[in-house]
């Protein structure tokens, strides 16, 4: 029998977006795990292939959005997250797992600040893919939506032309096609330099079917040739999928 | 020892503070939000520091002011607003088990208070009345407004 790669959803409190995260793992093949922070030892993640911090609002954005789930993930394992993605491992950070992933030094150097309206933002928005070859989003097209939902999303960087420099070493994976939230070159998603840690404030846990999506004539671009099974499926569901097949042929 | 810590935003443009009011003022003022803590502790002041910068500020967005001084100028009035004593804040509580987790922290923190502040520019000094009715809670918060010099 096929043996199918493990996933590990940390949890902290606050975080809500576990549930429908862990079910986007476990629809496109990986075996899913939700650990409580308050559990997490260095040992849990012996035999996992990935770490996934999904959204919410860790320790209720108290100081800024990821900062205590940061000192308390350090506090219990220390390097161990370093060192994991050191050893192959892979990390997806969605919304507040972006936050805490860029507070932990696990991408570019990088702040998600309060956004330019002052406001909760929740609405779709149109994303542009610069890193096709990106484990996480080469079954993503060029351009694809999805939903976001925060109130500190805008990327800052302690120069403003240190964003720029992510747009041409490949580090900004992903940006929005439009001003947002006034992230700096509209970036939406990082990468680091290894491919395998991928942070995004959208949430493509939350279009994993087409009937999510607003439109009800929406369909994917290369809907006419899904496999089967996959005729239903929304661009969430080619994100989770670009990660299983890197994870599955990477350790193969 | 007390020390006093504030911590302001480098990227945030002052916002307008309609925004903050039920009903908007005649005559339009902007604000800017920073947080300030209020620290007692024994030990070494530079371990202090060092948790003050290592916890609660984001190098690279943020900016930390030590000291009596507002970190901001050029204000009109300061409305400052925390938790009263005995009401739990939850984010002292969260800093406060997290400082209880670090083996040998080089201090012992005592108290720690924490406090919003929000700088108004522009309008009148006359207007903070308002401000207090429609952001401070009398059950939970107490507040004091410090006044441009």
């Amino acid at each position: 029998m096929e043996e199918r790669p493990c996933a590990v959803l940390l949890k902290f409190p606050g975080t809500n977006c576990d549930e429908e995260t862990a079910r986007a793992l476990e629809t496109v093949g990986f075996v899913t795990e939700v650990i409580p922070i308050s559990a997490l030892k260095p040992e849990s993640l012996v035999g996992v292939s990935l770490v996934v911090l999904s959204g919410g609002f860790s320790y209720g954005d108290y100081v800024m959005a990821g900062r205590l789930a940061k000192l308390v993930t350090e506090q219990k394992i220390g390097d161990t997250l370093k060192e994991f993605r050191d050893n192959g491992g892979y990390l997806l950070g969605i919304c507040n797992g972006f936050q805490i992933l860029t507070q932990l030094d696990l991408l570019p150097a990088g702040s998600l600040v309060e956004n330019t309206s002052a406001r909760f933002q929740c609405q779709w928005v149109t994303l542009k893919n610069r890193a096709p070859e990106s484990p996480f989003l080469s079954h993503l097209p060029d351009t694809f939506e999805f939903p976001i939902a925060h109130a500190e999303g805008r990327l800052v960087t302690q120069e403003e032309s240190e964003a720029k420099g992510y747009l041409e070493s490949g580090a900004a994976a992903l940006t929005y096609t439009e001003d947002v939230n006034g992230s700096f070159e509209q970036i939406a998603g990082l990468q680091d330099e290894s491919g395998r840690v991928f942070g995004l404030m959208p949430h493509p846990e939350r279009f994993l079917h087409r009937q999510d999506h607003y439109d009800p004539d929406w369909s994917h671009p290369s809907d006419g040739d899904s496999a089967e099974g996959e005729e239903n499926r929304g661009s969430g569901y080619y994100l989770f999928r670009s990660l299983f097949e890197s994870v599955t042929s990477a350790s193969s | 020892m007390r020390e006093l810590f504030e911590i302001s935003d480098r990227y945030i443009e002052p916002g307008d503070a309609n925004g903050l009011l039920y009903e908007p003022l005649e005559n339009g003022m902007t604000y800017r939000a920073t947080t300030r803590y209020e620290v007692e502790f024994e030990g070494e002041k530079e371990a202090l520091e060092a948790f003050i910068e290592k916890t609660l500020l984001d190098p690279i967005s943020q900016e930390l002011h030590e000291g009596d001084d507002p970190a901001l100028t050029d204000f009109t009035f300061v409305l400052e607003y925390g938790m009263k004593p005995g009401a739990l804040d939850l984010e002292k509580e969260a800093i406060m088990t997290y400082y209880r987790g670090i083996e040998e922290p080089g201090f012992e923190l005592k108290s720690l208070t924490i406090r919003q502040r929000l700088y108004l520019f522009g309008g009148s000094a006359d207007e903070s009345d308002r401000f207090i009715r429609d952001i401070c809670n009398a059950a939970i918060h107490n507040w004091n407004v410090i006044s441009a010099g």
